[in-house]
């Protein structure tokens, strides 16, 4: 199952326990703690703080909502929006639907692999950047597409992705 | 009720049944992989497609559609069938069929469904799943290649176990069932996944390629280890039990089962059975035949009970038949003439034998298993109702989630239970159980909640006398459970209409005694809860016969010892002979020590056991019996259910069952022959009169009794604390019972050693995680345990589990409810 997201399909058995500030967390589930039907909004919140959702922080939620992991995992599992790794300062979104596949967008995928040195679903070392492939932004006439967080970056050549990336790393971190 | 029309067949069934239901009612089989009958409606997998006459254009799924009346149903047409093989056609795209090696090939849904609808060839190609296999779990392996997404695991575990280790997780092409973060699987280890699972997906590992499903035999018989009394179906080839299997139809439990009853029968033919008697000649134990050793007990009972039959005790696991115990008994008191018989340690069925019998006249609960999903208001003792007895447990949760039970527990830990929807747990300090539910009662009375049917019972005043000198506010104090608590809770339980107690007993309960009891009854009776369906009091026997035990009376009833006293005995020369079947009082009883030196001590012991115990290492002639595999006869479970056993396989080794044993020591005492057959004995079995052997059949019969309701005044007393150290409870392990699950393999697989379970603050306080050792430190001994760090026990409270033999925690308890003990690294 080779489409599977990288984040998903790899058990991190050997990585060591992230240690991260439960404080936050904990104030989002005091927030919705009445609420029924509160898992989404306090996933969400929870996304908002950390930047992704932590893992002690879902055994947090499990917890403190009396809702069983597996089941906290596979809501996490099941949206799109949810990530369970910390992401990159600037999400790199290139567009792999139709208009843009014939227009070259596999050119411009492998050009930003080799740049960054990282595969789709994944994030640079030091956290500058998270590279997706998507499947339609929905502005087929730019063909071929690529998004840096909401800048938008039409008619893509190879060029132009070394320029991005130039500018980008000068942007800052914070 | 609502009328249809099923295949031409006329039916009638209740307005809440779906199509599926009045299918099966009317005798037609609808196919079906994701529907479970125990389990919630899911329309997964939409094998049982029909067509019904006014929902003309589409086919409809028989498991999630609801009748309506004059609803016309085919089950069969060619465009159904068409629609089925499709469905198994694209079931089968990305199934490895692998069933050459697959376990449940034989009883395999998919398989047998495939066969059915002749799918021969397929449509569709596609790529199969590479879905990495879980192997490492002991007891449960994971092949996600072969799953079909019907989410059974996941929903039984969620709906029935309550515990959640599966999810769906991942979406569309990628989704399969997860554990959290896809890590390894961390359960209780039910297996009722396994039980099923429509295909190979979850299969039981200690079965794998032990044997192929059609070539096993399938036995009906009884769990031989909690006090539950769950059928189970033995899986059995060559002369050995290979598996359980589950069997949807078999019991009120609808054959779920726990861990130790799916995965702990691996003791019946364990290599380390003993296999022919043995006898100490020159300080060791050494084989003999069955004449020679039968001939040195009878001998040396001929002796006692002509000159000093007091001088001789015994001690019967309440693991033996009733037929057996029957026996035991008239060998005991009837032939040798001494009344020092007892079981358990005497105090784990005191509740039954001394505390109901002074409260209800009887030495069994009123009420049945049954009436917990019936009831409106559950108030249990301890949450380790779930770990004494599982199944029970899982009643428990679907009576919670399916009946909206209102759930109460009274406990000194926030046991599972306390987790389940609505449940409130009131958290007390240890072993004050006593005066919350005389708080209780006050309160009751105080507020005019008392039932009217109590004024009729004796000893009304006297008990009101008692509970007038009740200090509500010191209660609340000394238990930790606020004032406000012990009123909204006495109001709840007087005001429900049906309301049920649950009082779990065991070895490893010192304080659930014969005053808890009562002081339970007291409230019960006081309340009107005695006497009608969904209320009552329901006292769980540790073991699978512990109800029969107390049946039978193996207990002292004419001033003889009891099992301490017996104990005591031996080490003061008073008890010269001691017969201990089945039992193992080293392990078991309190105070490891004093146990072990009195058996040193006793002139003569004989010990009847499946495995050479430490209790049997210490013996003087040791004789090999049958397990429940190899035997007939009958078990009485908790709410006086009387079931049949019945023989799976041979006598391992030269193993006979105590059942033969007993007859012949009675024998050669009176020279006269007794039937050992089961159907005689239990015939001769005075209390069982109401019940008919031969018609026990596969479902057993509950015997009826009638109560005869006293108030017994029992004072509760506040427990002595001791500064600056905690509180060690003991209790059972949820993957044990007993010391007999040390063999069971399986068992041993998920929770191998003596441990110590602490909070988190006290862990942290200690500077000590899981899988860290302890000192554990008590008046009477110290251990190092292993430490387990969980959220189930409150600041400066202990627990430890009973059953192990190495580093057992009866070399540190005295057979107090509590224990007092220093911990450091």
């Amino acid at each position: 199952m080779s489409n599977a997201p990288a984040e998903n399909a790899t058990a991190e058995e050997n990585a060591p326990e992230e240690v991260i500030d439960l404080a936050a967390a904990n104030q989002v589930i005091d927030q919705y703690l009445t609420l029924p039907g509160n898992l989404m909004p306090v996933l969400q919140g929870i996304q908002e703080e950390y930047g992704y959702v932590p893992k002690p922080a879902i055994n947090l939620v499990a917890e403190r909502l009396n809702v069983y992991p597996s089941q906290i995992y596979g809501v996490l599992t099941f949206y799109a929006q949810f990530h369970l790794k910390p992401r990159g300062r600037f999400i790199i979104r290139v567009c792999v639907g139709t208009a843009c596949h014939v227009q070259g967008a596999p050119r411009i995928v492998d050009t930003f692999f080799e740049k960054l040195g990282i595969g789709h679903a994944e994030t640079t070392p030091d956290l500058r950047y998270t590279f997706e492939k998507v499947a339609c932004l929905g502005a087929c006439g730019m063909a071929p597409l690529a998004m840096v967080n909401d800048d938008t970056f039409g008619k893509m050549t190879v060029q132009k992705v070394d320029e991005i990336v130039a500018e980008y790393n000068q942007r800052p971190m914070k | 009720m609502v009328n249809l029309t099923v295949d031409d067949k006329q039916i009638a069934v209740e307005r809440d049944a779906t199509i599926y239901d009045a299918a099966k009612a009317a005798g037609i089989r609808i196919p079906i992989l994701c529907h479970d009958k125990k389990l919630h409606p899911f329309g997964g997998c939409r094998m049982c497609l029909v067509e019904v006459e006014q929902m003309k254009g589409r086919l409809i799924p028989a498991c999630t559609t609801p009748v309506s009346e004059g609803m016309i149903v085919r089950t069969m047409t060619d465009e159904i069938i068409k629609a089925r093989k499709l469905v198994l056609e694209l079931l089968l795209l990305k199934h490895p069929l692998d069933c050459p090696v697959c376990d449940a090939a034989g009883d395999c849904d998919l398989q047998n469904l495939t066969y059915e609808y002749k799918v021969d060839a397929n449509n569709f190609t596609d790529e199969k799943f590479h879905w990495e296999i879980d192997y490492d779990n002991p007891l449960i392996e994971r092949d996600q290649n072969r799953c079909i997404h019907c989410g059974k695991c996941a929903r039984i575990c969620d709906e029935i176990v309550s515990y959640g280790a599966y999810s769906f997780v991942n979406r569309g092409i990628e989704a399969k069932i997860g554990t959290p973060f896809d890590g390894k699987l961390d359960c209780e280890y039910c297996g009722s996944c396994i039980s099923v699972c429509p295909v190979g997906a979850l299969i039981a590992k200690p079965f794998k390629f032990k044997a192929r499903w059609w070539a096993l035999n399938k036995v009906k018989s009884v769990c031989s280890y909690c006090g539950t009394g769950c059928q189970l179906t033995l899986g059995v080839k060559d002369d050995k039990v290979l598996t359980t299997i589950y069997d949807e139809d078999q019991g009120f439990h609808n054959g779920q089962l726990c861990g130790r009853g799916r995965f702990g029968y691996q003791f019946v033919n364990s290599d380390e059975r003993l296999t022919t008697p043995l006898v100490r000649k020159n300080g060791t134990l050494q084989p003999v035949g069955w004449d020679e050793a039968l001939e040195l007990i009878s001998t040396k009972l001929q002796e006692a009970r002509k000159n000093d039959p007091s001088a001789v005790a015994a001690l019967a696991t309440p693991r033996l038949t009733n037929e057996e115990l029957f026996l035991f008994r008239k060998l005991f008191k009837d032939v040798v003439g001494t009344d020092s018989i007892d079981h358990s340690a005497g105090y784990a069925h005191e509740a039954l034998t001394a505390g109901l019998k002074e409260s209800f006249g009887i030495t069994a609960s009123p009420s049945q298993i049954v009436d917990i999903q019936k009831s409106d208001l559950l108030l249990v003792i301890k949450t380790d109702a779930y770990e004494t007895h599982p199944v029970i447990g899982f009643e428990i949760n679907l009576g919670v989630k399916r009946k909206g039970v209102d759930l109460r527990i009274i406990s000194d830990k926030t046991g599972k239970l306390a987790k389940l929807p609505k449940a409130v747990n009131y958290l007390h300090k240890p072993g004050c159980e006593l005066l919350l539910v005389n708080a209780l009662a006050k309160v009751i009375v105080d507020e005019n909640l008392a039932a009217e049917s109590a004024a009729a019972i004796t000893g009304l005043d006297a008990y009101k006398g008692m509970l007038a000198g009740v200090d509500l506010n010191q209660v609340a104090a000394v238990t930790g459970v606020s004032l406000e608590s012990i009123r909204e809770l006495a109001t709840a339980y007087a005001k429900a209409e049906k309301a049920l107690i649950l009082l779990p007993i065991g070895l490893g309960y010192p304080g659930h005694g014969k005053e808890l009891a009562q002081a339970l009854s007291n409230l019960a009776l006081l309340a009107g809860k005695i006497g009608q369906e969904g209320s009552g009091l329901l006292v769980l026997g540790e073991k699978n016969n512990s109800q029969g035990a107390a049946d039978l009376a193996i207990h002292p009833t004419a001033g003889g010892r009891d099992a301490a006293a017996i104990i005591d005995g031996c080490a003061s020369g008073a008890v010269k002979i001691l017969y201990i079947a089945g039992e193992n009082p080293v392990v078991a009883y309190p105070d490891r020590a004093k146990v072990e030196k009195a058996l040193d001590n006793a002139g003569f012991v004989v010990v009847l056991d499946l495995f050479l115990t430490d209790s049997a290492k210490r013996a003087d002639v040791v004789l090999p019996v049958k397990s429940f595999a190899e035997k007939c006869g009958t078990f009485t479970s908790v709410g006086r259910h009387v079931q049949r056993i019945r023989k799976a396989i041979k006598a391992v080794g030269e193993s006979r069952s105590d059942r033969e044993v007993l007859a012949d020591i009675i024998a050669r005492l009176t020279g006269e022959g007794v039937a050992a057959d089961s159907a005689t004995l239990f015939k001769q079995i005075g209390c069982y009169s109401g019940v008919n052997y031969d018609a026990l059949g596969d479902a057993g019969a509950i015997y009826p009794v009638n109560v005869s309701p006293k108030f017994v005044p029992v004072v509760g007393s506040v427990p002595a604390t001791e500064e600056g150290k905690y509180a060690l409870l003991t209790g059972s392990a949820l993957y044990h019972c007993g010391t007999m699950s040390l063999s069971g393999v399986g068992p041993m697989l998920v929770c191998p050693e003596q441990y110590i379970e602490l909070g988190r603050v006290d862990a942290g306080k200690l500077g000590v995680n899981d899988g860290d050792r302890l000192k554990v430190r008590s008046a009477s001994g110290e251990l190092s345990l292993a430490v387990k760090v969980g959220l189930r026990m409150p600041e400066g409270v202990v627990f430890s589990p009973y059953h192990f033999a190495d580093a057992s925690i009866n070399s540190i308890t005295s057979g107090k409810s509590v224990t007092w003990v220093s911990l450091s690294k």
